[in-house]
C-alpha cells in the first residue's frame, strides 16, 4: 500500500471520481493493500504518479468495499486496474482475454508510463479502444473463466 | 435398331448401338478418360516413392470422380494425424470391383482398348507400393523423432539457465521462502513431462515463453484469486450492463449539489475550446474578460453643468454611487454592470 496514492473506500466516491475526473486518464487500482502483488502494482503506481500527474489520476479501491463495482468488472484476479477518461471506460487491448482491465503488475515503470500515455492519445482522438504498448511477455498470464455469460 | 441412351453423352440414339461408333462419342470418351488419366498419372509416381505428409483437413479430403464405378472415391489416404498422398486412387484402382467395373466400361462405351491397362493398377505395382509406403512411413516418424529429442533438449537447456538464474536469486534470501521455491520448481518439472507428448508447434512458443516469465513473474501464478464474481439477474461489463456509476438510485440529491456548476464550467470549457480554434493575432485576443472594472472607468462622472475640479465631482459621483450599492443590497437586487 502506498501513503502518496488516495484510496477510495465507498461507491459514491468512486462514482465521484469517475463523473469529476475531466481531461485526465483516471486510474482505478481494485485490489487489496496486504497483497503481495498489489503491493508491488502500488510501488509503481505511487513513485510514477508525480510524472504522469498532468496525464493520469491514480486511485486505489479495496476490493471489499465496493462489491457493487466488484461485480460489475467482474473482478477475479487481483489487483486489476480500470482505466476511465472523462467518465468513458477504456478499453485495451493487451494481448490478454479480457480487454477491460488490466490484471496483474507492470513489469517497469516504464510500461505503465507507456500505457498511460497510449491510452491518453488514444482518449485525446476520441478512441475508445486503444492497443497496449507494453510487451506481451512483460503482461502477466492468467485464466479467464466464464461462468455462463 | 431400337433407342439406345447413351450415359456418357447423356443422350438417347435412334440409331442404336450404332451412335457408340460415333466420332463425338469417341471425342467425349477420350476426353474424359484424360482427365482421369492425369490423375492416374500422378498417382503412378507415387508407386515408387510414397509421400506421407501431416494431414490437413481442407486439401486432403478431397474426392474424385471413378468413371467406371460410378462413385465418388477418396483421392488421399489419411489415418489419424499423417495422409498418403493418392493412396486413395491407388487402392481403389487396385480392388478387384473396379477391373471388374473396368472391363464393363470399356466393352458397353467401346472405348479404346490399348489405353484400358492404364487405368488399372497391377496387384504387383500395389505390392510395390505399399512396400515404399512403409519406407516413407519410417523416415516420418524418424523426422518426427529427430524434431521432439530437439525441443526436448531446447526445453532442457531453458530450465538449466532457469534454475541457474533463480539459484542466484534465492542466495540472498531467508530460508522460508525456500519453500515457496521448491514448490516453484515442482510444477514447471510436471509441466514438462506433458509438454514432450504434445506435438511440436505448441512446444516452439511455450518453451521460449517459460524462461522469461518466471524470472520476475514469481507471484504469477500467486495472482490471489478472489472468486468467481456471482452476479446472477444483474450483468457485468462484459455483458454490458448499466455502469454502477450511472445508476442514480439514493444519491439524487446530493448529486444535483454537484452537478450544478460543474455543468456550468464545462461549458465554459467548451467555449474557452472553440476560442483556441480562433487566430491568436486578432484584435482583442488578450482581452481579459475576468477583470473587474470598476465604475469610474469613464473620465468624466456625467456632471455637466458643474463648475469646479474633477475630483469634486469624483467625490460626488463616488458618494452617490456608495448610497445606491447600500440600498440596493437592501433590496435584493443586482448592481447594473457596466462592462461591454
Amino acid at each position: 500500500m502506498s501513503f502518496l496514492l488516495s484510496k477510495l473506500t465507498s461507491k459514491k466516491e468512486v462514482d465521484q471520481a469517475i463523473k469529476s475526473v475531466a481531461e485526465k486518464v483516471l486510474v482505478l487500482r481494485f485490489g487489496k493493500d496486504n497483497d503481495p502483488v498489489c503491493l508491488q502494482l502500488d510501488d509503481i503506481l505511487a513513485k510514477t504518479s508525480h510524472d504522469l500527474s498532468k496525464m493520469a489520476a491514480i486511485y486505489l479501491v479495496d476490493v471489499n468495499k465496493v462489491p457493487v463495482y466488484t461485480q460489475y468488472f467482474d473482478i477475479s484476479y487481483i489487483p486489476s486496474t480500470v482505466f476511465f477518461f472523462n467518465g468513458q471506460h477504456m478499453k485495451v487491448d493487451y494481448g490478454s482475454p479480457d480487454h477491460t482491465k488490466f490484471v496483474g503488475s507492470f513489469k517497469t515503470k516504464q510500461d505503465f508510463i507507456d500505457l498511460i500515455e497510449v491510452i491518453y492519445r488514444g482518449a485525446m482522438r476520441g478512441k475508445l479502444i486503444v492497443r497496449s504498448p507494453i510487451d506481451p511477455k512483460n503482461v502477466p498470464k492468467y485464466d479467464l473463466l466464464y461462468q455462463g455469460i | 435398331m431400337g433407342l439406345f441412351y447413351c450415359p456418357l453423352c447423356r443422350l438417347t440414339a435412334f440409331t442404336g448401338r450404332r451412335h457408340l461408333y460415333s466420332s463425338s462419342h469417341q471425342q467425349r470418351l477420350r476426353e474424359v478418360l484424360g482427365r482421369l488419366q492425369a490423375k492416374v498419372q500422378l498417382a503412378r509416381k507415387m508407386i515408387k516413392n510414397a509421400v506421407v505428409v501431416k494431414y490437413e483437413v481442407g486439401e486432403h479430403e478431397q474426392l474424385f470422380w471413378c468413371l467406371c464405378c460410378k462413385q465418388e472415391v477418396k483421392r488421399h489416404l489419411s489415418h489419424g494425424s499423417l495422409t498418403v498422398l493418392h493412396g486413395g486412387l491407388l487402392q481403389h484402382m487396385a480392388s478387384l470391383e473396379h477391373k471388374k467395373e473396368a472391363n464393363k466400361f470399356w466393352w458397353e462405351n467401346k472405348a479404346d482398348a490399348k489405353i484400358k491397362q492404364q487405368f488399372l493398377i497391377s496387384p504387383e505395382d500395389y505390392e510395390r507400393f505399399k512396400s515404399s509406403l512403409v519406407k516413407a512411413l519410417d523416415a516420418y516418424e524418424e523426422k518426427e523423432d529427430e524434431v521432439i529429442k530437439e525441443m526436448a533438449s531446447h526445453i532442457r537447456e531453458v530450465e538449466q539457465s532457469r534454475q541457474e538464474v533463480l539459484h542466484a536469486v534465492l542466495e540472498p534470501q531467508t530460508g522460508t521462502e525456500f519453500c515457496d521455491e521448491s514448490s516453484a520448481f515442482s510444477t514447471p518439472g510436471g509441466r514438462k513431462s506433458d509438454i514432450t507428448i504434445i506435438t511440436e508447434e505448441q512446444l516452439g512458443p511455450s518453451a521460449i515463453q517459460i524462461t522469461p516469465d518466471l524470472d520476475w513473474m514469481e507471484g504469477n501464478h500467486a495472482l490471489t484469486f478472489i472468486g468467481h464474481q456471482e452476479s446472477e439477474g444483474k450483468g457485468n461489463v462484459h455483458t454490458g450492463a448499466k455502469p454502477p456509476w450511472l445508476m442514480q438510485d439514493e444519491e439524487e440529491f446530493e448529486s444535483k449539489q454537484q452537478i450544478g456548476p460543474s455543468y456550468e464550467e464545462f461549458l465554459k470549457e467548451k467555449e474557452k475550446q472553440k476560442l483556441k480554434k480562433l487566430p491568436a493575432d486578432r484584435v482583442g485576443a488578450n482581452f481579459d474578460h475576468t477583470s473587474q472594472t470598476g465604475e469610474g472607468w469613464l473620465p468624466s462622472f456625467g456632471r455637466v453643468w458643474n463648475q469646479g475640479r474633477r475630483w469634486q465631482s469624483r467625490h460626488q459621483f463616488k458618494a452617490e454611487s456608495g448610497k445606491e450599492r447600500v440600498s440596493q443590497r437592501k433590496t435584493g437586487k443586482r448592481p447594473k454592470s457596466e462592462l461591454q
